[in-house]
C-alpha cells in the first residue's frame, strides 16, 4: 500500500466573485521514501494541495470531493482535534518563505522544543534539548548557535532550522513548499542536496512544490505536472522531463534556459491561464495550446497512459 | 592590493566604470558604537561596449546590485568614476544629470513594488516622458499603446486603462520595461528581472530584451544568479565575488570552460536540467569556510578548496588568460590546462539515479 493516495480531490475557496475551483479532479500516490515534485505556475493549486495535505486550508476553502488517505486513513474526514494529532507528528511541512516561519522573538531552540514538546508532553527538559541538538547536527547547523534569535541566523541557516523542525517527529511524509526560493544559488544547492540524503536516510516521503522545474528534475523520483487546477501530466521525472507529451509540460521544458548542451531559442507560453470561478467545459490549456483543435474546447480531455506509469491528461497525445 | 582593471580591449565603449568603490557602514548600537565597514564594490573596472548583453552574475551579497544602483546614478560611488561615452558622470547634477537619466533607465527586481498600485498603466508607461518632457503631450497615449505592443502586451488598447493589481506578475515586469524603454534610452540595467516571477514567464521576458536591443539598438546590463539565464541572454558576462571582479569574457565560453574556482562553484550549484549524462563537477568550494586570509590576500581564499595558504592568503591575484577574450583573477588559472580540468563526471544527477 502506498504511504499516501490523494484520490479524486477537488479543493474550492468562496470567494466575492463566486466559487473559486482551485483543485479539480486531482489523483496521485507516493510510496515511502519516494518523492514526488508538483509543477506548475503560480495559481495552478500546487500549494493549495500542500495546505490540504496538512489540514491548513484557509477559512474560506473547503474539501469540496476526494480522498486524501495516509497510511489508509482518510485526512480529509478527520476532525480538527485527530488532524492536530495527525499534523508534526505524520504530516509535517517546510515553509515557502522561511524568514517568516519563525518566530522573531523566540530563541530557535525554544522553537523546537516547543513543537517536540506538544507532541511529546511526556519528555524532560532535557531530554528535549538533547533531541534538538542532534537535530542541528543533523542539518549541519553549529551548535554554538542553538539559542540564537532567528534574525541572527543567515537565510541558508534559518531554511535548515525550518528543515530540523519539520524532521523533528521523524514524519512519515515531508512537504516542501517552494524551500529554496528566497535562497541563493550556491545555498539552494547545499540545501536541495541535504534535503534528498535526509529523505534516503530517514525513508521518508517527500512531496516537493516548485515553479522551478530545474529544481524539481534534480531532487524528485516523479513529477506531477499541474495546470490550473488539474493534474495535466504525470510519470518518472525521466519521462515527463525527458519526453514530455503534453503540450504544456512540452511548452514548460522549452521556456527554460539550460546551463550545457545546444543553446536553442526559448519559446515563451503565449497568454495567461483561465479564471478558475465558473466551469470550464474543455480543455483548460487549449487557448494557448498549439494543438488545440475545435472539440477540445467543448469536451474535457481523458487520461492517456502513454508508456508504463506516464500519464498524460489531453486527447492529442 | 589593489585590483587591476582587466586586460580586456573593447571595440566602441558605451559604458566604463574605473576603479568604483562602494562602502556602506552598518549602524552599530545606540551609541553609534560597533559599526562596521562593508565593502560593497572593491575597485570595480569594467567597460561595456556599444551594443551588448552583458551580464553580471554574483550570488547574493556579491555587489552585482550595488554595480546596478551605481550605473544609473541612484548612488554615487566613494571613490572611482563612470564614464558613459568617455564622459565623466560620477557626480553629474541638475540638467545634465536630467539628461543621463533619459538616457540610461533601469528595470527593478520585483514588478510587485516597482508600479505605483494607484496609477494606471498608461500613465505610468507615460510618466517618465512628461518628467522627460519628450515630444507633444497629444501624442503620448500613441507612443504609450507603441510600446506595450512592443513588450508583448497587446491589444495594448486592452491594457492601458487597467492597474496593477489586474495583471500577472509578467505582465506588470512587461510594464516596468515599457516604462522604461519608453524614453529610448541607450542604456537599460535589468536587475533580476525575472527573479520574483514564476520560471515560465522568464522566457518572455528574454525576448523581449533581446528585442529591446535589436529593434533600438539599446545596450542592456543585466544582472542574475542564474548562469543559465545568463548564458541565454548575454553576450559576455562578469562574476563578482564579494565586491570583486573575478572572471570576465564571452558568456559561452565562461560557462563551457571557468577557469576561476568561484566561477565553477556557481556552475556545480545550478541545477543541472535538460540534461541526463555525466556532468562534471568541480567540486572547488569549502563546505566550511576557513579563516579569512589577511586584507591582501584573494577575496575567495576563505572559500576555496584550490587555494594555497602561502600564495592566496597574502598576495592578490592578478588577472591571468583563461581563454580568447576571457581573464580570470586567480593565481591558478590557466588556459586550458591545469587548474579548470573538472573532476570525473558524476553519474546522472537527476532523481531516479
Amino acid at each position: 500500500m502506498p504511504l499516501l493516495c490523494v484520490e479524486n480531490l477537488c479543493i474550492g475557496y468562496h470567494t466575492k466573485k463566486g466559487l473559486l475551483k482551485a483543485v479539480e479532479g486531482v489523483s496521485f500516490s507516493l510510496e515511502a521514501g519516494s518523492s514526488l515534485g508538483l509543477v506548475g505556475e503560480s495559481g495552478c493549486g500546487k500549494t493549495t494541495i500542500g495546505m490540504a495535505l496538512m489540514g491548513l486550508l484557509p477559512p474560506n476553502g473547503a474539501i469540496s470531493e476526494g480522498r486524501i488517505l495516509l497510511d489508509g486513513v482518510d485526512l480529509a474526514q478527520l476532525s480538527e482535534e485527530e488532524l492536530r494529532q495527525v499534523r508534526w507528528r505524520d504530516v509535517a511541512m517546510i515553509f515557502q518563505a522561511a524568514m517568516n516561519a519563525l518566530n522573531p522573538v523566540q530563541r530557535v531552540s525554544w522553537q523546537m522544543t516547543e513543537a517536540i514538546s506538544t507532541h511529546r508532553p511526556e519528555l524532560s527538559k532535557d531530554e528535549l534539548l538533547r533531541q534538538v541538538e542532534g537535530l542541528f547536527q543533523l542539518v549541519g547547523l553549529p551548535l554554538a548557535r542553538l539559542h540564537d534569535f532567528p534574525h541572527q541566523y543567515s537565510g541558508g541557516m534559518k531554511q535548515r532550522a525550518i528543515i530540523a523542525m519539520a524532521l523533528a517527529l521523524n514524519p512519515k511524509l515531508i512537504i516542501a513548499d517552494e524551500p529554496t526560493t528566497a535562497l541563493d544559488v550556491v545555498v539552494q544547492d547545499q540545501i536541495l542536496k541535504e534535503t534528498k540524503a535526509l529523505q534516503e536516510q530517514f525513508n521518508m516521503g517527500i512531496i516537493f512544490i516548485s515553479h522551478d522545474i530545474s529544481i524539481v528534475a534534480e531532487v524528485c523520483h516523479h513529477i506531477g505536472v499541474m495546470y490550473a487546477g488539474q493534474l495535466v501530466e504525470s510519470g518518472s521525472t525521466d519521462q515527463v522531463f525527458y519526453a514530455p507529451r503534453h503540450p504544456y509540460t512540452q511548452a514548460l521544458v522549452n521556456s527554460f534556459p539550460t546551463l550545457t548542451g545546444e543553446k536553442k531559442k526559448l519559446t515563451p507560453i503565449p497568454g495567461e491561464p483561465p479564471n478558475l470561478i465558473g466551469t470550464i467545459p474543455g480543455c483548460r490549456f487549449c487557448d494557448r495550446c498549439p494543438r488545440s483543435e475545435a472539440f477540445c474546447k467543448l469536451e474535457p480531455p481523458q487520461w492517456q497512459e502513454v508508456e508504463a506509469g506516464h500519464r498524460v491528461l489531453c486527447d492529442h497525445c | 592590493m589593489s585590483p587591476q582593471p582587466p586586460p580586456i580591449n573593447v571595440t566602441d565603449p558605451i559604458l566604463a566604470l574605473e576603479r568604483v568603490s562602494r562602502i556602506y557602514f552598518t549602524k552599530g548600537n545606540i551609541f553609534g558604537r560597533g559599526g562596521q565597514r562593508v565593502v560593497a564594490l572593491n575597485q570595480l573596472s569594467l567597460t561595456i561596449g556599444r551594443g551588448e548583453v552583458f551580464g553580471l552574475v554574483g550570488e547574493s551579497g556579491s555587489g552585482k546590485t550595488t554595480a546596478g544602483r551605481l550605473i544609473v546614478r541612484l548612488e554615487e560611488p566613494d571613490e572611482g568614476t563612470i564614464r558613459l561615452e568617455g564622459k565623466d558622470i560620477t557626480h553629474l547634477k541638475g540638467r545634465q544629470m536630467r539628461d543621463y537619466r533619459r538616457r540610461v533607465q533601469m528595470v527593478f527586481q520585483d514588478p510587485y513594488q516597482s508600479l505605483n498600485p494607484q496609477v494606471s498603466i498608461a500613465d505610468s508607461v507615460a510618466e517618465p516622458l512628461i518628467t522627460n518632457r519628450i515630444g507633444d503631450p497629444r501624442d503620448y497615449l500613441q507612443r504609450v499603446l507603441e510600446v506595450l505592443n512592443t513588450v508583448g502586451l497587446s491589444p495594448a488598447e486592452d491594457f492601458v486603462y487597467r492597474f496593477p493589481h489586474q495583471l500577472s506578475g509578467g505582465q506588470r515586469q512587461r510594464v516596468a520595461i515599457a516604462r522604461a524603454i519608453v524614453v529610448q534610452p541607450g542604456l537599460l540595467v535589468a536587475d533580476e528581472p525575472t527573479s520574483m516571477l514564476d520560471a515560465s514567464y522568464s522566457a518572455q521576458i528574454f525576448d523581449i530584451l533581446l528585442g529591446v536591443r535589436g529593434q533600438m539598438g539599446a545596450t542592456i546590463i543585466f544582472i542574475t544568479h542564474s548562469l543559465a539565464a545568463a548564458r541565454y541572454l548575454c553576450d559576455r558576462i562578469a562574476v563578482i565575488y564579494h565586491g570583486h571582479l573575478m572572471e570576465i569574457g564571452p558568456a559561452a565560453s565562461v560557462i563551457a570552460n571557468p577557469k576561476h574556482p568561484y566561477t565553477q562553484a556557481l556552475i556545480d550549484a545550478t541545477p543541472k536540467f535538460g540534461r541526463c549524462e555525466a556532468v562534471p563537477v568541480y567540486g572547488t568550494l569549502l563546505s566550511a569556510p576557513r579563516e579569512a586570509a589577511d586584507l591582501a590576500g584573494c577575496p575567495f581564499f576563505p572559500r576555496c578548496r584550490r587555494a594555497e595558504r602561502l600564495l592566496c592568503s597574502r598576495s592578490y591575484p592578478d588577472w591571468h588568460p583563461a581563454g580568447p577574450e576571457q581573464v580570470a583573477l586567480c593565481h591558478f588559472a590557466q588556459p586550458d590546462h591545469g587548474a579548470g580540468a573538472p573532476a570525473p563526471g558524476e553519474a546522472c544527477r537527476l532523481g531516479g539515479a
